[in-house]
């Protein structure tokens, strides 16, 4: 866990791991049998039903597809908040709020880069963590 | 397969019911569909009623307040698209010749959810990450508008239209008009829509009869109104890089139905369409062919998707206005068409209207574009 996190556990299914330079790294999986990637890691491949799947570690950086910014969200999310979609190198697009930053700061195309954020509380009052991007 | 026609239409304005029960929503429309369509109760042989969050057995609890009761009674779900995919269920089992005569109920009750957001499926990824329908449709307004130059005020006047147009029926659950000025400054949502950018959470119902036309004539004296396509489609899961400028789904469905139709999209009169935010109508444009890619600003800046415009849409005031129970949205947009098409808007009528096409898509969902697209075509 990251020290800045403190006790804040990781959203379920996230595949966050924290590497040997204290940075997050996401994990998808990747079908031995056809190549097919995704993010977050499944089960068996939607391509071609395949079981046969390996754990994919996704670059860091990735490109900002679009954002909104969202003032109205279920119960336990720090709003305002800013939510986006990114592009990493590996084909996979990763649903993801953006920190560190202002929307004004923000455009189309612009490099991200992977960290870890507190984003709400959760229905149990412990804060919810969990990756994010911020410019890079 | 045989031809088969809308012969009975009703619905309640769409509003807040907070007092009432899902059925005592719905069941006036009902009542009112049955009475148009000149059946008898029964002449009914199938009941489907589409609602996304009314719970078990809803078409049961509606139909039992107005004694419907004994026959195939089928719920389906279909998140946006309910009703509309209950229409096509209902479509098929006249078209194959299995009934004659079916009734298809559109139904919602939001307003037990207390507002906000729509409550979406908490097993989805993206969903559990905080991912809601205005930031989803929000991302899309902002990535068209970086790809095709979309001004801010033009995305307002989509709202803009479709208040005035809802300042028009006396089921619209907004009936006051607005200004760009007016949308432009109200709370924020998600960005870049304020609230009147958004549908309404909001409760309602709607309701239609179906027989085959050629036996249309033994009901009413009222033109038989015609299903000249009727498609339902689910979205394309994707992981990669989608254009989320274009609904891939609706584009789809929409090749489809205008094949089956034999019609395209200059043969049309009027459209219901799924503008559950600004930018879907926008999008739908373009996704359903009433202009070319990136062209969608000049039909409102030019008015053509206006009443009295050459291809008015959403006379109804669409989802912006006339409110969206999402289960009930599919079946109230083939109550508008059909009236539009019996002539029978009065002030809001589009003038000769002979073909018409409804749209209604939803259901947010990881990696796909839409969870479910239904496309209805019909004429007079
Ligand atoms: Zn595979």
């Amino acid at each position: 866990m990251n020290e800045a996190m403190g006790e804040a556990p990781f959203l379920p299914g996230d595949g966050i791991a924290i590497g040997d330079d204290g940075r997050p790294r996401l994990t998808g999986s990747e079908c031995a049998d056809c190549g097919a990637r995704v993010y977050p890691a499944v089960a068996v491949c939607h391509a071609c039903m395949s079981e046969n799947l390996r754990p994919l570690a996704l670059s860091p950086v990735g490109t900002l597809y679009s954002w909104s910014v969202v003032h109205v969200a279920p119960k336990g999310w720090t709003t305002p908040y800013i939510a986006a979609y990114v592009d990493l190198p590996e084909g996979v697009r990763v649903f993801t709020h953006v920190v560190g930053t202002y929307a004004a700061c923000l455009a189309i195309d612009m490099k991200m880069r992977l960290c870890t954020a507190v984003l709400g509380t959760g229905e149990d009052g412990k804060p919810m963590a969990s990756y994010a991007f911020t410019p890079d | 397969m045989r031809e088969v026609s809308v012969v009975g239409v009703g619905m309640v304005p769409f509003g807040k019911y907070r007092d009432k029960t899902l059925a005592d929503i719905a069941w006036p429309a009902v009542k009112h569909a049955i009475q148009d369509a000149g059946v008898q109760k029964k002449d009914i042989e199938v009941a489907y009623c589409g609602t996304a969050l009314g719970g078990m057995m809803s078409g049961q609890r509606i139909l039992k307040s107005v004694g419907i009761t004994g026959l195939p009674i089928v719920n389906v779900e279909n998140a946006c698209s309910s009703s509309s995919s209950a229409f096509r269920q209902a479509w098929i089992g006249v078209a194959s010749g299995i009934y004659d005569v079916a009734l298809v109920i559109g139904v919602e009750k939001l307003t037990k959810f207390g507002g906000g957001t729509l409550p979406l499926e908490k097993e989805d990824f993206e969903v559990t990450h905080g991912l809601v329908m205005p930031a989803l449709y929000g991302m899309r307004a902002q990535r068209y508008m970086h790809d095709f130059g979309l001004a801010p005020d033009t995305l307002a006047k989509v709202a803009v239209k479709a208040r005035a147009h809802g300042a028009l029926n006396e089921d619209a659950q907004f009936r006051k008009p607005v200004t760009v000025e007016e949308v432009m400054a109200a709370r924020a949502v998600a960005e870049p829509f304020t609230l009147l950018h958004c549908c309404p959470s909001g409760d309602g119902a709607a309701a239609a009869v179906i027989c085959p036309t050629e036996m249309a004539a033994r009901f009413t004296s009222k033109a038989p109104i015609r299903v000249l396509a009727s498609e339902v489609n689910s979205g394309r899961y994707m992981t990669g890089f989608r254009d989320m400028t274009t609904p891939e789904i609706t584009v789809r469905g929409a090749h489809e139905a205008y094949e089956i139709a034999g019609v395209g999209p200059e043969d049309l009169d009027v459209l219901e369409v799924h503008d559950a935010f600004t930018i879907a109508e926008i999008l739908y444009y373009e996704a359903l062919g009433l202009c070319a890619r990136g062209d969608a600003a000049r039909l409102i800046e030019d008015g053509d998707t206006s009443l009295g415009g050459r291809i008015p849409v959403n006379p109804s005031g669409g989802l912006l206005a006339k409110g969206h129970p999402i289960g009930a949205t599919g079946v109230a947009q083939i109550v508008e068409v059909v009236r539009q098409l019996r002539g029978e808007c009065r002030n809001r009528q589009v003038e000769g209207a002979k073909v018409a096409l409804t749209h209604c898509t939803g259901g947010g969902i990881s990696g796909f574009d839409h969870g479910a697209c239904s496309i209805h075509i019909f004429a007079r």
